[in-house]
């Protein structure tokens, strides 16, 4: 089920309003910016439409969104889905029981946590980013959903950085994003 | 984001608020930072206030300024929405956390309850929709849950302010004062324009210094902030009055 769509024709407006910030956060990296894409209200309604008309209907039950910028498109894909948003987090921001997952980084490693109980096993789940490049940290996510028994459906993120092969990374489970920058 | 709730025991102030120093005679209006706020003698805060368990009806009191609130009318101005308690009743309390002695306001079991989200996302926009609001700016990183469905409701834009060093292009930022040191937030150069009417959004209201950051961030850039909106409020903090002349609107007080 691993798919783009670059024939629906709100991709293009969206895919424009992404702004490409070079040497961020370090020399080399082009940094693929959204704010700009959230100054449009309607293309940032267009971005959370398509993930809505993609998971509607599907019995997700959970769309968990990783900190900071899946906060911003979890939250209105869950509420028009009628899911419940967790929100996947830093080390000790959580203030109740959480569980963590750590995962590697290219110079040490960071680790993400959910709280306990959030998500019950059998359950549904979208886990919601704004964008894909290694994986590492949409793996830690999936990880953490499947460790309390959740099904992770697909993943969904804005945009995809192929170069980094992070769709790879995903142990077979679907990716889908809207644009992909190369 | 991190909040600093200073709270220990019956004296929940922080050393900066406790002791502010005497206004200048001639001040009219609060000046607004993080050290200083002078009450002004005539001064009524401009909001509706909606308590999870007082039935007290709020009058609504009008600024001078064209705030929201005098033009809007709602079921809910006359008494408790009845989607209020439910809200209140999800939202989980943590003691001792981020320390000892803090009762945290745990808003992530409110966005396990689809339809308290639903409705706590419903009482702000029918609130700001028609208010001739572009702007939603969000506070990092709770604002960014409760800030994109609002935006996305009435038509207005997002804006993200953060932490330092997170925004990739050019910024402007405001310092403000901690229990202990200080810290910023930042908004990208461009984000808004002149004129707009903004609404601040974040999950909770404490002392208000973030806030009130955010405030003078975006009047720097010459918004007219109409309101800041709030899940949770703790009055006994006084943020409220730490925000001088913008209204503060909370759905649930706790005290």
């Amino acid at each position: 089920m691993s798919a783009h769509r670059d024939t629906d024709p709100r991709i293009h407006g969206i895919q424009s309003k992404i702004r490409v910030v070079p040497n961020f956060p370090k020399p080399g990296i082009m940094f693929q910016d959204i704010t700009t894409l959230l100054l449009d209200p309607k293309a940032f309604k267009d971005t959370v439409d398509l993930f809505v008309e993609r998971y509607k209907g599907k019995d997700i039950s959970v769309v968990a969104g990783i900190e900071a910028r899946g906060f911003i498109f979890g939250p209105p894909i869950a509420l028009e889905i009628g899911a419940k948003f967790v929100p996947l987090r830093k080390p000790k921001k959580l203030p109740g029981k959480v569980i963590s997952e750590e995962y590697v980084l290219e110079y040490g490693r960071d680790c993400l946590e959910m709280h306990v109980g959030a998500v019950e096993p059998g359950e549904r789940a979208l886990v919601v980013d704004d964008l894909i490049a290694t994986g590492g940290t949409l793996c830690a996510a999936m990880k953490l959903l499947e460790r309390v028994g959740a099904d992770v459906v697909e993943c969904a993120c804005v945009i995809e950085l192929p170069d980094l092969k992070g769709r790879e990374r995903l142990n077979g489970k679907p990716l889908y994003v809207l644009v992909e920058s190369h | 984001m991190r909040r600093v709730l200073i709270f220990s025991s019956p004296n929940p102030i922080t050393p900066q608020l406790s002791t502010p120093p005497t206004p200048p005679v001639n001040a009219v209006f609060p000046i607004r930072n993080c050290r200083w706020i002078g009450p002004s003698t005539s001064f009524q805060p401009p909001v509706l206030r909606l308590h999870n368990y007082q039935r007290t009806p709020t009058p609504l009191l009008c600024s001078a300024t064209d705030s929201v609130t005098n033009q809007t009318k709602m079921a809910s101005q006359d008494e408790q929405d009845p989607r209020i308690s439910k809200i209140s009743s999800v939202i989980r309390v943590i003691p001792n956390f981020p320390k000892p002695g803090i009762l945290f306001q745990d808003i992530t079991t409110l966005l396990l309850d689809t339809k308290a989200f639903r409705d706590t996302i419903d009482l702000f926009v029918e609130r700001y929709r028609e208010k001739d609001i572009s702007v939603v700016a969000g506070i990092e990183a709770r604002g960014f849950i409760f800030g994109p469905p609002i935006a996305l409701a009435i038509g207005a834009k997002f804006v993200p302010l953060r932490k330092p060093n997170k925004l990739p292009g050019e910024v402007i930022s405001e310092e403000y004062s901690l229990e202990y040191g200080t810290d910023k937030i930042e908004m990208h150069v461009g984000a808004m324009q002149a004129g707009e009417r903004a609404l601040i959004i974040d999950d909770l209201v404490a002392t208000g210094g973030t806030l009130c950051a955010a405030i003078r961030l975006l009047e720097r850039v010459g918004v007219h902030v109409v309101e800041c909106a709030c899940v949770i409020e703790l009055p006994e903090l006084k943020g409220r009055e730490r925000l001088g002349d913008t209204p503060l609107f909370v759905l649930v007080s706790s005290a």
